[in-house]
């Protein structure tokens, strides 16, 4: 796939070392180039809750969530394959595993 | 850092890719929607077509009925434009 | 005005402190603060969420977590929350 990482150059010069891993420095950005294709907590400002694999966002934080379950007051009340979330909604997404 | 959707780098992508399917909308207000996907903006403006619309009315306490009762009432529209800041969740057919 | 501070300067000071962040609705968070943006959106760690009724208060606790600052009302730097 064209949109995959190209692999690193078997030679040349070591690249510098990072200053800081990307998933510690701090910032949203950094945070969300973190979450991508991890499983996340959407909750919505209603107080639904979808959980799924991040695929990807963008910067009004719309979402696309893959293998996504909703959640009502703890029950699952729906299942998705995929799902696109208005980013108005967004309460907040959390990292539901190491990242 | 390779997501497992095919083809999708940004969110609308999943929207884009369900032109012509029928989708399942989630919009504020307890309503949902299912219809065949015609256009969409950046707003999430919505045109869709054989729509059937949900709406889920649960009963409250002085609802004189148990609470709880979920109500549901159904209508159908042949076509339909929908505000895109009513949408909460657009969840394309199932891809497997 | 010479030594005028930006509000969000004082919130750039709380990086890697606990702070409180009260919602315009009836829920709060706690946790460290790793980063904002301009928009005030705040990556937090170790966070709490509290959400406020009238049963009482519901805690939930989270992992990294991206908050939406479309609906923050107040930030309490150095705070642990509404028990602190």
């Amino acid at each position: 796939m064209d949109e995959s990482t190209p692999p690193p150059p078997e030679s040349g010069p070591p690249p510098p070392p990072p200053v800081a891993p990307p998933t510690v420095s701090g910032s949203p950005t950094d945070f969300l180039k973190g979450v991508v294709g991890k499983r996340v907590v959407v909750r919505l400002t209603s107080g639904v809750d979808y959980r799924g694999v991040l695929s990807c966002l963008d910067g009004y934080m719309n979402i696309a969530l893959e293998q996504t379950e909703e959640h009502v007051n703890g029950r699952v009340t729906n299942r998705y394959g995929d799902a696109f979330i208005r980013g108005n909604n967004v309460l907040y997404i959390s990292a539901a595993e190491a990242i | 850092m390779d997501p497992a959707a095919p083809g999708i780098q940004e969110p609308f992508d999943l929207i884009r890719l369900s032109l012509s399917e029928r989708v399942f909308v989630k919009l504020r207000g307890d309503r949902e929607l299912t219809g065949v996907l015609h256009a969409y903006d950046g707003h999430m403006n919505l045109i869709l077509s054989e729509v059937e619309e949900t709406i889920l009315i649960v009963e409250g306490p002085d609802s004189g009925k148990a609470n709880g009762t979920v109500n549901v009432a159904k209508r159908k529209m042949e076509m339909l434009f929908v505000r895109g800041d009513g949408v909460i969740l657009v969840a394309p057919p199932s891809r497997t | 005005m010479a030594s005028q501070i930006l509000p969000l300067e004082l919130i750039d000071r709380c990086i890697g402190s606990r702070i409180w962040v009260i919602m315009k609705n009836d829920r709060e968070f706690s946790g460290t603060l790793l980063g904002f943006d301009d928009f005030v959106n705040m990556v937090l760690e170790d966070v709490t969420e509290f959400e406020i009724t009238a049963e009482g208060t519901k805690r939930t606790t989270l992992n990294q977590t991206l908050l939406n600052g479309n609906n923050i009302c107040m930030l309490v730097p150095g705070s642990n929350g509404p028990e602190d």
